[in-house]
This record gives structure tokens, sequence and C-alpha cells, in this order.
């Protein structure tokens, strides 16, 4: 009975130590693992031990996923890792600071298609290819570019050819999320008072309409601050549908073709839906007032980012969680959606220093394990790479959103999603100036087609000034 | 002999942190009236070179100069016109002996406490036009509104100026206050020995008195005025329609979004003389009235 009893003790004493062992044995493997994954790559990660790296990061989730692995980074290659994290528009102007002078101090850089034009014409940034065609360098069959999505590989390809020459050429960054275009509509009050989920533009007035008079709240929201980022989203996807995606704001030589009939049509029947249905204050609109409005319930319908979506159907945040549907933003006559396109993305300075060692720093950031922790950690949405979409984790979340309907719209929308702009290193002047002639339509100050004529001419003028036109 | 060249060195050596803190204020302002001069693109180093008034003609020619030099002038104007009249009567109001005095002064500098950013933040939620904004709820019990604040051509203005008089009055308030008891009492107590009605007493003698620190109170407010930024740029960004473009958020948009830095850093030197000009004049104005007052 005696030695009975004492070996019971014996066990369970061993249970207990195994139980308080467990989880350090776990994150000690954990952690090996960890390093053990990046060391499948054959590529020596330690080739240059010793050399120093500053990076310039944008506010941003993907940020936040990396900040905690950089340390991980280090020990896995003896590269010694700062980093500089600004907000958005504090990011861009400090960067085109350090890049026009050519000072190194950002090596790595968070950047992105429309910005890569700005910055490459004036050879600001060092294309990747040869990085990655280098075996030295990079482990292809372990890093797997095949995997990202290759609509998004293309958009941060550019020939350098002002007014064309998106996905071919020079791969400039690597993306590691991507966000298109898409239109979210509260399902419930479409399916309450039988409001067709629109699809043509005429049909989107008319839903914005009709959900203003029965549910008594706003038809419609979309951003409206006269800047470039008004236009960046649904109002761009919008029009390039609407003209079946045979309008451009400028032709090859970037002539501006704001006043186009096709873009005349398109603009009135937008700035009118959204001066009829949309907030009162709309003007002031932001995207982050946008997705709030309808997220608290206060609008029928938003086209804008599709991973606003992980707002909307997050129940501390919305409001109308599980209440949403998505559907593509309405195609033109031919019935297909062109919805822009963007892609946060990784690129490098031309006057780094250590071009190689940033460049294992972009291979690392940008490996599957790397971004595949950026969505289920920190919901750095949309994933870059297939695999990481395709996670069962990842499809688990997304998979819930509009009861499936969300992957559905947004692996729809990626087949024929680009980028929205055509290539011009003065985007940024040229979507403030587009703008600001939304608001002169808004305020009937001018009708549209005079202030999309007004706006042409003042590009043309812009252009011309800094020599990218005669 | 030593102790002399102690002496005569001795004062340059304490001037030395002025001296240094002068440069280091001159040298961001000669660079920028240099780049005023040049064509100075961030984006297009190869079109840089020296254009002497090119920039400044240019402006003539810019559709929105006009019109954000007579926005800047003309909210200035207003501004420190309602900013310094509120802030007296707060002064008064607070000078006087009403209940809870020591409370109301602690809570008064609440808004000085804010970045104006969160400043401008928090009114923007609160002058939404749906039913969410607070203020045309509280409007709503009035029978009153909704007001599109913000959101429209003919409220906007107003509205920044609601927002930047909210962040500033208790500045305004805080020197009257200052003012009001640093005053002599004499001149009080012969009042009453006359029997002076309030409003004489105020008109004749409180007026008068507190004069510099009106003007110094309308310095500052007229110098940050006609420099505003942050509100309009966390609210509207110059909107709608322009409504609310002044000089300083035209001279962000060439430098900061648009990388011209030469059109930028003209608009910034046409600001920097407006109010260089306007508080040379108002300090003079201060110094004449603070020598009547003190004679």
């Amino acid at each position: 009975m005696k030695t009975h009893s004492r070996w019971l003790a014996w066990v369970g004493l061993w249970f207990l130590a195994l139980a308080c062992l467990g989880p350090i044995g776990d994150a000690v493997a954990g952690e090996a693992s960890g390093l053990a994954y990046y060391r499948q790559a054959k590529i020596n990660w330690r080739q240059f031990e010793g050399q120093k790296l500053t990076i310039g990061l944008n506010k941003h989730p993907f940020t936040e996923s990396l900040l905690p692995l950089i340390s991980e980074f280090e020990s896995l290659t003896g590269i010694k890792v700062e980093y500089l994290i600004l907000p958005e528009q504090e990011y861009f102007s400090k960067l085109v600071v350090d890049l026009s002078q050519q000072r190194g101090e950002f090596t790595v850089i968070m950047t992105g298609p429309m910005r890569n034009w700005q910055y490459a014409t004036p050879g600001w940034l060092a294309p990747l290819d040869d990085f990655l065609n280098d075996p030295k360098l990079t482990d292809k069959s372990w890093y797997k570019l095949e995997d990202f999505f290759p609509g998004l590989i293309a958009a941060n390809r550019w020939n350098m050819k002002l007014g064309g020459g998106v996905g071919d050429g020079k791969l400039w960054s690597i993306p590691v999320l991507a966000e298109s275009y898409i239109l979210a509509y509260r399902k419930d009050i479409f399916d309450q008072h039988k409001i067709k989920v629109p699809t043509s533009m005429e049909e989107m007035a008319e839903a914005a309409r009709l959900v203003k008079k029965h549910a008594g709240i706003d038809g419609v929201v979309a951003r409206g601050i006269p800047a470039a980022s008004t236009i960046a989203t649904g109002f761009i996807s919008g029009i390039k549908s609407y003209a079946d995606g045979k309008w451009h704001e400028s032709d090859e030589k970037l002539n501006s073709a704001f006043h186009d009939p096709r873009s005349v049509k398109f603009t009135q029947l937008w700035v009118d839906m959204v001066r009829e249905s949309g907030p009162a204050n709309w003007a002031n609109m932001t995207w982050y007032d946008a997705m709030e409005s309808f997220a608290t319930g206060q609008a029928g319908m938003i086209a804008d980012a599709d991973f606003f979506a992980a707002t909307y159907e997050d129940p501390k945040k919305s409001k109308v969680a599980g209440k949403v549907g998505y559907a593509l933003v309405p195609p033109g006559p031919g019935g297909v959606t062109y919805s822009a396109l963007w892609t946060w993305a990784l690129g490098m300075s031309k006057a780094t220093k250590n071009k190689e060692a940033a460049w294992l720093f972009i291979q690392w950031a940008t490996s599957p394990r790397t971004l595949l922790n950026a969505t289920v950690e920190f919901r750095n949405y949309n994933p870059s790479r297939a695999s990481v979409m395709n996670n069962a984790q990842v499809q688990k979340v997304m998979g819930d959103w509009g009861s499936g309907g969300y992957v559905k719209t947004v692996q729809e929308n990626l087949k024929t999603a680009r980028v929205g702009w055509v290539p011009n290193p003065e985007r940024t002047r040229l979507g403030d100036i587009w703008a600001r002639a939304l608001h002169e339509i808004y305020f009937k100050r001018a009708t549209s087609e005079e202030a999309l004529k007004k706006a042409s001419a003042e590009m043309d003028k812009v252009l011309v000034e800094v020599g990218l036109k005669k | 002999m030593r102790s002399r060249t102690h002496e005569a060195v001795l004062p340059y050596i304490l001037l030395l942190p002025a001296f240094l803190l002068l440069v280091g204020m001159l040298y961001p302002f000669c660079l920028g009236l240099y780049y005023s001069l040049t064509s100075y693109y961030l984006q297009y180093p190869h079109l840089f070179r020296f254009v002497g008034l090119g920039n400044y003609l240019a402006l003539a020619k810019e559709p929105l100069f006009a019109y954000s030099l007579k926005f800047t002038l003309g909210y200035a104007a207003i501004g420190v016109i309602v900013q310094v009249g509120l802030g007296l009567g707060v002064a008064l109001l607070l000078h006087s002996r009403i209940v809870g005095r020591g409370v109301l002064r602690a809570m008064m500098l609440m808004p000085l406490m804010m970045p104006p950013v969160i400043t401008a933040l928090m009114w923007k939620i609160m002058m939404a036009s749906t039913k969410s904004g607070i203020l045309n709820h509280l409007l709503s019990f009035l029978g009153l509104g909704p007001i599109n604040w913000l959101g429209s051509v003919d409220s906007a203005m107003v509205s920044i100026l609601i927002i930047d008089t909210w962040g500033n009055l208790p500045f305004v308030a805080l020197i009257l206050l200052g003012g009001l008891q640093s005053l002599p009492y004499e001149p009080y107590e012969a009042a009453l020995v006359d029997g002076a009605s309030g409003w004489n007493v105020f008109r004749f003698i409180t007026l008068p008195l507190l004069k510099p620190f009106i003007v110094l109170a309308a310095t500052f407010r007229v110098m940050d005025a006609l420099r505003i930024f942050d509100v309009i740029y966390a609210t509207t960004v110059g909107g709608p329609a322009d409504a609310t473009m002044n000089l300083h958020m035209r001279a962000f948009f060439f430098a900061f979004q648009w990388y011209q830095m030469g059109m930028g850093m003209a608009y910034a030197m046409v600001l920097l003389a407006l109010v260089f000009l306007a508080s040379y004049f108002l300090m003079g104005y201060w110094k004449r009235a603070a020598e009547q007052t003190t004679t």
C-alpha cells in the first residue's frame, strides 16, 4: 500500500513537471524551428554579417507585424537593423527628401506602384530582378516568387515609359499586401426593400436613392476631401469600368483627357449621386470617415477598399457585422469591372550601400512564413501570396465575411483588377486637380464638362512646366 | 589686465547660446528664401536653376494665389476681433466675484493643453452633418439646424473659426486676466468716490489701462491666425471647393504634396512677410500703448 502510493506520487510529480516544462519546451522549439524554416533556403544568410541597415516604414499593420520579428532576422543574418516609423504623410515627405538627395539613409523602403513611378523616373530606386536571379542571394525554389498573385507582381513592374508600361520591365518592389476596390452594401436593407444590387452606374445611383428613401440613412458614402485619395479607390474603379477600361485620364503622351465625354458623363452621375443620396459633409470625408460611417450603419453602400471588410465584420468596431453584402463595382456596357489596385510593397533605395544585405531583408520580410504571420497575427489584409490567402486560418476568418461572398468577390475582382492610374510621376498632383474638379461640380460652381476641361488644361500646364510633356 | 579681457569676452560668451539659436533660425529662413528664387523640384533635380523673382511673378498668375491671400487676411482680421472680444469677456467674468471662480479659471486652461490637431479632429466629429454630430443633435432641441458645418462652402470658414477660437480663447483670456489683476487700485477708488457708473468705469478706466495687454494678445492671435494650418489640414484640407484655402495650405501643397519647393517657398515667404509686417506694426502700437499707460 505504501509503495503503491509512493509510486503514484512519483507519477504525479512527473506529470506536473511535464506540464510546467511543456510550454517552455514548445517555445524553444518554436524559435528554433522559426529560424530553421529560413535556414532551409539554400543561401548563406550570414554572408553580410556585421553590416547595418536602416529601414523606412510607414505606420501600418504590416509594419506592426514586422517589428517583433526583426530580432529574428538579426540573429539569422547577423545584420543590424535600425528602423524609422512615421505616419504616412510624414513618411512620404521624408522619403522623398532622402531619396532626392541620394543620402541612402533609408535602405529598404515601403512603396507601391504609383510611388514607384515617382521614384524610379529620377533613378532613385534599385531594380530587384538582379538580386532575385542571383543564386548566391536568392533561393528561388524556397522563396517562390510564383506564389505571389501575378497581377500584383505585374503592378510593381514598370518599363519607365510615361503613359504606359505597367507589368513590363523591371521589378521595383515586392508586394506585402493588396487592396482592390469593391462595393459593400447593406444586405439587410437591400433585401427588406427589394433593392437590386447595382450592375451599372445608373443602377447604383438608383439604389442609393432607394436606400435613402426607405431606410432614412445616407444611400451611399464616399471619400470627398479635395485630394488624390478621393479619386484613388471607388471613383477611379467606377470610371474605368464605366468606359469598359478604354478611357484613361491621359494618353500615352500624357495629354490629359478628363474632359472626354465618357469621363464627363460618369463624373456627373457620380457627383449627382453623392450630392443627392450621400452624406451632407461629403466634401470633408477622408477614407477613415467614409469607412466609419458605413461601419456604424449610417450609409447603405460604399465602393472602397476590399479589406475594409475586416472592420465592417468586426462586431467590436462595427454595427453592421454580418449584415453586409459584397459585389463588384458596377461594370460598364461591356459587363466587365476594372477595379483599380494598390499594393504596399518593399523596395530599395539606389543610394543604399549595403544593397545585398538590404535584399536579404526584403527576401526575408516577403517570404511566405513572414507574410503569413503578418496576416494571421496582425490582420495584414489582403494577402499578396496565394499560399497565405489559401491558408486554412486566413480562409476561416475571411470566409465568414458576407457569408462567403467576400472571398468570392475579391477573387473575381482580382481577375481584371489592374493599376488604375496611367504611369505619371505627377500622379499626386493629377489626383489633387481631379478631386478639386469634383468639388467644383458638387458645389455647382461649374458643369461637369467645364470643370473637367479646366482640370485637363491645368494638368497639361503642370506637365509642360516640369518637362514631362511638350 | 587679465580680468579686463575676461570682462570684454564675457558678454560674447553669454550671448553665444542666443547667437546659436539665431543661426539655427536664420539658416532655414535663408535657405527657404533662396529656394523661393529657384526652380527647385525635389523630383526633378535636373530642373534646378536660379530664376530670380520668377516664382513670385508666377504667383500672380496662379489661380488660387489671390484667393488664398484674401482668405488669409480676412480670416486673421475676423479671427482676432472675435477672439480678443470674447477673450476680454471671459477675462472680465473670471476677474469678477463669481461663484466657483477658482474652478472656472482652472477649467478654462483645458483647451490649451490639447494639441491643435486633436482639437480639430474632436470638433470634426462633433460637427458631423449627420445625426451622430453632437452639435446638430443639440441644435435640434432648439428647433434649429441641421447645419452642414464643415461640409458647405458657406459655413466652412466659420466652423474653422469656431474650432480655432475654442482652442485659443483661453490664451487671450489668460493674458487679459493677468492684465486686469495688475491694474492699479487708485483710479477705481477715485471713480467709486465720484460715483461713476459700471460702464463708464470700464470704458474710461479699465479699457485704456488694459490696452497694452489687448494689443499684446491681438498681436499673438494675428500672427497665429495668419499662419493657421493644423485645424484646416485636419478638417477640410482647404476645401470644400477651396473655401478654406489659405497661403499656408497652399505652401504645404506645393512643397510637401507636389514637391515643388520653389513655388512652395515663394508662398511661404509671402506668408512670412505678412506675419512680419503685422507683428511689426502691432508691436510698435503695443510699445506706444504701454508708454501711454505708464506715464
